[in-house]
């Protein structure tokens, strides 16, 4: 550890990585909720394309990268809000021409393959200061968005139409969960590459519910998850000389089955504690018989 | 004048009288289509404060539809429906309204507290475009553990709520709803797939909710032990009803604040 501490690179690599796995899970958990976990994976594509445009006219990509994934984060919003049916195809349609896109507008560049590498596998050891910035203003801002709009993001994610009938601007709330994802995948990209971004977004979420009896501990363990593993993973990368971005997704994997093995545990335990606390009748508000306090159903 | 419907009314005594308010739910001529098929033919519907209506009717009548319709969940393809006066597009007086769905939707399987899903209850309280970080925290907190207590569910407020029993959850969504301390209840099939030990004990905490005169609308199968507290019912078959009855006078109609205590 402090070997590669030695080197700004890594420095930076480090804080870089600390920022992702914190903001990562934590739209991650809404996006689970809401059942969309594969919306960081299309959101990924279609931020391809907004890098080509930014290296052909030779503006920022990450800038290029921000502009276009937002608005086809937008757009898949409102396809999916509009037609239930049809939506699942036309997001493939984007998603391909995304990814499609891309590929075309980056060769258009003369791009070398290495460039396009970088951005599909991430090459967060090739991180500057400048991008550390930009990096951590939109970690600033997603995290900002979380906590200013977490107990409304909570409700919508669980159940839209109580949502709309408790008066949420639902249709705000949904745009604003899908360009909040999209600009997640923006800073996650440099460090994890866009077709392996999701995975820090669903993945530690997936290993924290397995443990957790809420959402928000469920956030705050998915944000630890994503701390840990890429940091280690990052670590773990300088220390063996493997590539940053599947180290760090492997390492959360791991951590994903540790919480499986751990949780069935847990569950079991608790079940048999149920099973007990089942002959103790619960202490029950007026009116409501204590006896039916006592089942719980499920293990 | 019409009395503005964002406000509640024990905050700002109404200008006229009671009886001459817009009532919580009035449908007019009110149709559903879904793929085509009429799904509600043509309802008129209205429901005044005090009322607790029980819509029956066998399974796809269209029970679900109507109140989703009332709520403007689902669009009206003819008629129309308002809410206190208000077509549900415009409405914003929505912290008056409590629903309660069927069920407590699993989602992607994130876990929630009971305390978690009962305190977003208190969303609907909050101003249209101020989040409700800047709610005022202790107001919250008391409502949620009223609304927990009531429910008897407050040594299960740190449980994960779905892994409790169907009548259990059932009571976490009508504690939601308590807690945004509604005047008007809409609750979809409270007693579905609830055994009858449980049936019992939802019928005692509803009778606490009617009886502080609120105005309840319910769906549900048959009445079984929520008979008692019905002031009227809606019977639907094929998307129309058939038949309306007024079980009995509803006492809380004509009085003046409108508003439990």
């Amino acid at each position: 550890m402090s070997g590669m501490l030695q080197y700004e690179f890594m420095r930076i690599a480090l804080v870089m990585a600390v920022l992702i796995g914190l903001t990562a899970p934590a739209v991650g958990t809404f996006i689970v909720q809401r059942k969309l976990s594969l919306l960081g994976d299309g959101i990924g594509h279609i931020a391809l394309t907004g890098i080509g445009l930014g290296l052909l006219t030779s503006t920022s990509p990450v800038l290029g990268a921000l502009v276009v994934s937002v608005l086809g984060a937008v757009a898949i919003e409102v396809l999916r809000a509009r037609s239930r049916s049809g939506a699942d195809v036309a997001l493939a349609l984007l998603f391909y021409g995304g990814l499609a896109g891309g590929v075309i507008l980056t060769n258009a560049n003369g791009g070398s393959g290495t460039s396009l590498q970088s951005y599909l596998f991430g090459s967060i050891t090739s991180v500057t200061v400048t991008d550390l910035y930009v990096v951590a203003g939109l970690a600033a801002a997603v995290l900002g968005v979380v906590a200013l709009f977490g107990r409304e993001l909570f409700l919508l994610c669980q159940d839209e139409e109580v949502a709309r009938a408790s008066g949420l601007p639902v249709r705000f709330l949904s745009v604003l969960i899908a360009a909040t994802a999209a600009v997640t995948v923006v800073i996650s990209m440099r460090a994890i590459g866009l077709l392996l971004v999701s995975a820090l977004m669903i993945v530690p979420v997936a290993a924290a519910q397995q443990l957790t009896r809420g959402f928000r501990g469920t956030m705050l363990a998915a944000m630890a998850t994503g701390v840990l593993s890429a940091v280690s993973g990052l670590a773990g990368s300088f220390q063996y000389d493997l590539p940053p971005g599947p180290s760090i997704v492997l390492l959360a994997l791991a951590l994903f089955v540790a919480a499986v093995a751990g949780g069935t545990l847990v569950r079991r335990r608790r079940a048999r504690a149920g099973t007990a606390a089942e002959n103790v009748p619960a202490a029950a508000g007026p009116g409501v018989e204590a006896r039916v306090d006592a089942e719980v159903m499920g293990g | 004048m019409k009395h503005d419907p964002t406000l509640p009314l024990h905050d700002a005594p109404p200008e006229k009288t009671p009886t001459e308010q817009a009532p919580p739910f009035a449908m007019t001529g009110g149709v559903v289509r879904r793929d085509g098929r009429e799904v509600l033919a043509d309802v008129g519907l209205r429901v005044g404060t005090g009322d607790v209506l029980a819509v029956l009717g066998p399974n796809g009548a269209g029970k679900s539809t109507l109140v989703k319709a009332l709520l403007g969940l689902v669009p009206l393809a003819a008629g129309r429906t308002e809410i206190y006066g208000t077509p549900p597009a415009r409405f914003r007086g929505w912290r008056r309204i409590g629903y309660v769905p069927q069920r407590l939707p699993m989602g992607g399987g994130v876990p929630a507290t009971v305390r978690e899903v009962v305190s977003s209850g208190r969303l609907g309280r909050r101003s249209r475009w101020r989040p409700a970080v800047f709610n005022d925290r202790a107001a919250d907190r008391a409502a949620v553990d009223r609304a927990l207590e009531t429910l008897g569910l407050t040594g299960h407020a740190r449980d994960s709520a779905h892994l409790l029993s169907g009548g259990q959850q059932q009571r976490v969504l009508i504690a939601r709803a308590l807690a945004g301390e509604p005047d008007v209840f809409v609750m979809d099939e409270p007693t579905a797939g609830v055994d009858a030990r449980s049936q019992a004990a939802l019928a005692a905490a509803l009778r606490e909710l009617t009886g502080a005169g609120r105005t309840v609308v319910l769906v549900t199968h048959e009445l079984g032990p929520l008979e008692p507290l019905i002031t009227r019912t809606v019977e639907l078959g094929h998307g129309r009803i058939v038949q309306e009855t007024t079980v009995r006078e509803n006492p809380a109609r004509d009085t003046a604040t409108g508003r439990p205590v």
